[in-house]
């Protein structure tokens, strides 16, 4: 029976991915950037839509969002995949919209006056059933695949706008986004890139002989130093993990010293932080949940004696930071809010 | 043999085209084959102890799954019906586990070597395989060792039969075993290990010149390696088990493979990693250090909250210093959690409670005032007020009433139907152990200790009943019996122990003396450390004695047994007859432990020597053999100087059962002082008498010869 078959083999695709996630900090298993994560997190949702069995828009989002709930359980601090899943229902959303006949363009616009007047926020029950939803949600879905393919290069084209001949550039760690940044603006411009290293996985040393094959002037420092040789940058250009809903940071350890150093001196801070890496999460102070907090060896052989913590993310909190650029454009902080509005519908916040 | 090649050489050739394809497998053995669990391990098999909460095979099995292992073995023997039922359960049985799981059970395993000789002879791998106990907690990636391995059979022609896993750690670290300590000889370059030498109780270390002129110019000398008992064998391992069938640990393998690498072209890798967490829970302190480590996220990704094992409910909350919560905790007002504690499902804590290094099961009542410190509390323990837990484990089901103190490394052993329960108002010293078995049950069991467990436990709760528990143990509400309170220094008293070649631990079994001897052999010899083929020939010749008590065996067979053994192990007469000798008066250290007065001592030695002395008779016989045998003789009362005057006695008999003439010992008397110790000696005042005794005695005989 093949719809049996299909069945077997999507929910082995699932496993695979959940067991995937679980492993995914660990070195064992793929390590892969969150650009990866999210393609693979959409392609994976995008077969779900094709193979999974649903009536109506309603079923299919409940399916979704228990798959959801599944995969960001597996690896709470990867919240692209959360990420993804949001845009997806909301996609479901628009599409089911679209088919009854209905602007989005209503049911988007949620002005302070509307929620005053609306009282009940939405009522739909998504049980209609329309021949073509499935197409057509694969299709959008595919458009977000392209979109996703080409954020990076989206980020990358902005690069002359901010980066000038002659500049000190400082970055933290490893950040793809950052490296294609920084390549593109060096074929046409000369400037000088400062690395810190990121202790204690060092990735800033691979970030430094990638921007090195290409000719960049770069100088790797150790994570002490950055307070002492701010004062000689220009701007600061780094990466994140994760965009939380207050326009706070989610990122690698050690980018909070870097931009409070970038505050004392009034340096620019920039964000390279594609649009799926916006998460309406939002940063608690008691909660290590945000905090992945790896195994220590890279920072020390077992030892018998010593506590021995190793976190990997630091929060960044919204007032240090200067500018975002997304793969639509520059942003404020300030403005994150917005964006995660326009990107997903409020009842998806909470898986 | 040439047979054996043949088939080698086929099964390569096709290994080689299938290489490709063939998904990697993993061989489990859910089965420790030695009892230092014991009486915890009696109602439950040691692969399914909780380590922080899950079982300790499915770390091992999640550590295999996420290597890439396709297809696992899980070999059991005891209690292989829970092990089973667990399985079955858990994810690794659902059809879209990644990691097919097969479960072997069988009552007839005794140790690794029976277990590979089935993989044999059930054909069951095709390729290299993984080798792990069922009670590994590892987060290593073997996928480098595993190219390397591939690589060095595919150069090599198939030479390296096996490569060992270890990880980097300096000596005396706590989640070194102790008795895993080995010493190893490897060619820097090829990482080919020349000498493998266990280094538990041994002053001095030997390594052979041999390995030493092989073609390489680097070796490295390591002992900063700590065993994670992960092994990468060929399909050739499980053949070799078979063709040896003396071989019963991977010890023995190892050892095997090293004597005769010359002969049988087999080599023996070793890869050293230096990130990654590999450790067996071989032991208690095994299990309280890894646990903790566990707690400390040093197996990361294999933490408390990820809850790998994906099990409805068991997942729980990661808060500072090491803090998890499960869900449905709840904590009394002014409870502290210190750090590094683990708090199962559904359990509550009372008030002011102090807890730091600790893991707590599911639900757990605990009261209020209660202080533990590097607790294991398995799951629907009950702990009054005031209780105060240091170093412990704390078994399911188990209760402890208000004001009780337990010390370092107590554990409470219990049937999950019927409970321990301890106190009120009591202190138990360290290293007690309380079970609801009762002690004297063990020796009555043994026999059957092998077979069915169902049979076998509900034997044994009969007659718990009938017995009472004493309540100046347990409490006057207590239920349960102790096993055993071992001395204040445990450690020294381990050490002593291992040295006889005995179980570690708290293990009461080496109280009793009716256990049965071919599975103490067994025992003794995965557990003792097996330094060269003296050693080993002294193990056997214990063992052959042993054997030779229980079944009444006729001295002549025993001559015989010994003189196959020496022949085996390649011994001089003359070393025969010194292990002899110490084997002998050494035996009743080795039943009743070295604790014994020079009365007891000789009261049990003296009849031994009767039995025995045709064995004796058949090897003493020129006069340089006399001496041997008293210089071996004095060289053991040397060592045992608390037993000096039970000498003279020994002497006294072997005297009089004409295994010793008079003038050998009178030449020894006189002539055998080489230095200061064995001057001591022979001024012992009923040593003076005993030789002057034996002299009027000869003057005698002699003069009525005239």
């Amino acid at each position: 029976m093949p719809g049996a078959d299909k069945e077997t083999d999507l929910t082995e695709r699932i496993e695979a991915f959940l067991a995937d996630l679980k492993r995914g900090g660990s070195g064992t298993g793929p390590l892969r950037g969150s650009g990866e994560m999210a393609r693979e997190t959409t392609y994976l949702l995008r077969r779900i839509t094709a193979q999974a069995r649903w009536s109506s828009a309603g079923d299919l989002m409940e399916i979704i969002r228990n798959e959801g709930r599944r995969m960001t359980a597996a690896q709470p601090s990867e919240t692209t995949v959360g990420n993804m899943v949001r845009r997806v229902l909301k996609i479901i959303r628009e599409e089911y919209a679209r088919s009854r006949g209905s602007s989005e363009e209503t049911e988007q616009q949620e002005s302070l006056h509307k929620l005053l007047t609306a009282g009940e926020l939405s009522e739909e029950t998504f049980r209609e059933h329309f021949v073509h939803l499935k197409a057509n949600v694969i299709e959008a879905i595919n458009e977000l695949l392209t979109e996703l393919d080409g954020t990076t290069d989206n980020i990358a084209m902005q690069a002359l706008e901010h980066i000038h001949s002659n500049e000190v550039i400082m970055t933290v760690g490893r950040s793809r986004t950052v490296e294609a940044f920084l390549k593109d603006a060096a074929r046409k411009r000369k400037f000088h890139v400062i690395v810190a290293e990121c202790a204690p996985f060092c990735q800033g040393h691979e970030m430094a002989t990638g921007l090195s094959k290409v000719g960049i002037e770069t100088t790797v420092i150790a994570d002490a130093a950055i307070f002492a040789v701010m004062s000689r940058v220009n701007k600061v250009i780094i990466g994140t993990q994760t965009v939380l809903a207050n326009g706070g940071l989610r990122a690698v350890n050690g980018t909070h010293s870097v931009a409070l150093a970038a505050r004392h001196h009034s340096t620019p801070l920039i964000i390279c932080a594609p649009m799926f890496k916006l998460s309406p999460q939002v940063f608690t102070t008691c909660s290590l949940s945000l905090n992945d907090v790896n195994s220590c060896f890279p920072v020390l052989k077992i030892l018998s004696k010593v506590n021995v913590h190793c976190p990997v993310f630091d929060y960044v909190p919204p007032e240090l930071i200067t500018l975002f650029i997304s793969n639509i454009g520059g942003n404020a902080p300030s403005y994150i809010y917005r964006l995660m509005s326009e990107l997903y519908h409020p009842e998806d916040h909470k898986l | 043999m040439s047979s054996r090649g043949g088939k080698q050489k086929k099964g390569n050739v096709t290994s080689e085209q299938e290489e490709e394809e063939q998904p990697l497998q993993a061989v489990l053995v859910a089965d420790s084959f030695n009892r230092r669990f014991f009486p915890i391990s009696k109602d439950q098999p040691r692969a399914l102890l909780p380590l922080g909460n899950v079982a300790m095979i499915d770390y091992t099995l999640e550590f295999l799954t996420s290597t890439g292992v396709q297809e696992t073995f899980v070999f059991c023997c005891w209690m292989s019906n829970k092990i089973k039922d667990h399985l079955l359960k858990s994810k690794w049985c659902r059809p879209t586990s990644p990691n097919v799981v097969h479960i072997i059970t069988s009552d007839l395993y005794r140790s690794l070597g029976d277990v590979l000789r089935d993989v044999d002879a059930k054909n069951l791998v095709r390729n290299d395989f993984i080798l792990v106990y069922g009670d590994v907690v590892s987060n290593i990636d073997v996928s480098q060792a595993l190219q390397e391995h591939r690589h060095r059979r595919k150069v090599d022609k198939n030479i390296s039969v096996m490569t060992m896993v270890f990880k980097e750690s300096s000596p005396g670290h706590k989640s070194r075993c102790e008795e895993d300590d080995v010493i190893v000889a490897m060619d820097s370059k090829s990482k080919r290990v020349l000498h493998y030498q266990k280094t538990q109780g041994l002053k001095k270390l030997q390594f052979p010149m041999n390995i030493f002129q092989h073609g390489s110019d680097e070796f490295e000398i390591r002992h900063d390696l700590l065993d994670c008992h992960i092994s990468i064998c060929s399909p050739q391992v499980a053949e070799l088990f078979t063709d040896n069938f003396d071989y019963q640990t991977r010890n023995d393998f190892v050892r095997g493979i090293l004597v005769n690498e010359e002969i049988l072209g087999n080599q023996i890798h070793l890869y050293v990693t230096q990130d990654g967490y590999g450790a067996r829970v071989s032991n208690l302190q095994m299990y309280d250090s890894v646990s903790s480590d566990m707690v400390r996220r040093w197996v990361y990704p294999l933490t408390p909250e990820a809850n790998f094992t994906d099990q409805q409910g068991q997942g729980c909350t990661h808060s500072r210093h090491n803090v998890y919560r499960g869900a449905e905790v709840s904590l009394g007002h002014g409870s502290q959690m210190e750090e590094n504690v683990l708090i199962g499902r559904d359990t509550s804590i009372g008030a002011n409670c102090h807890i730091s290094n600790s893991v707590i099961g599911n639900n757990c009542t605990i009261g209020d005032n209660v202080v533990l410190d590097r607790a294991h509390m398995w799951n629907n323990v009950h702990i009054s007020s005031n209780v105060e837990i240091h170093q412990s484990v704390v078994c399911d089901g188990a209760v402890v009433k208000e004001a009780v103190r337990l010390n370092k490394q107590c554990y409470f052993s219990m049937l999950p139907v019927s409970q321990v329960v301890i106190g009120p108002n009591l202190s138990l010293p360290e290293g007690t152990v309380v079970s609801m078995h009762h002690p004297e049950e063990e020796e009555e069991d043994d026999d059957d200790e092998f077979l069915s467990d169902d049979q076998e436990v509900g034997h044994s709760k009969d007659k718990t009943r009938q017995k009472a528990f004493n309540p100046a143990e347990v409490g006057p509400e207590g239920k349960g019996y102790i096993w055993k309170a071992s001395m204040n220094d445990t450690e020294d008293e381990e050490l002593a122990q291992c040295l006889w070649g005995l179980v570690l631990n708290p293990d009461p079994e080496s109280d009793s003396e009716s256990e049965a001897s071919e599975e103490s052999q067994d025992r003794s010899r995965s557990v003792s450390p097996e330094i060269d083929d003296v050693n080993a020939f002294q193990l056997e010749v214990l063992g052959t004695l042993q054997r030779g008590l229980e079944e009444n065996i006729v001295c002549d067979n025993l001559v015989l047994e010994i003189n196959s053994l020496k022949y085996a192990y390649n011994i001089t007469l003359k070393e025969v007859m010194q292990i002899l000798t110490r084997v002998v008066l050494e035996y009743p250290f080795q039943q009743q432990g070295t604790q014994l007065t020079t009365l007891q001592y000789t009261g049990s030695l003296l009849p031994l020597l009767k039995t025995w002395s045709p064995v004796f008779k058949n090897y003493i016989k020129r006069a340089q053999d006399h001496l041997d045998c008293l210089s071996a003789v004095e060289e053991l009362f040397l060592e045992q100087d608390t037993h000096q005057t039970a000498m003279v006695k020994v002497l006294m008999k072997m005297y009089q059962l004409e295994i010793l003439e008079e003038e050998a010992i009178l030449k020894w008397f006189s002539t055998g002082a080489t230095n200061d110790k064995s001057r001591q000696l022979r001024k012992n005042q009923g040593l003076q008498k005993f030789i002057q005794w034996l002299k009027e005695a000869e003057d005698e005989s002699s003069e009525e010869g005239e």
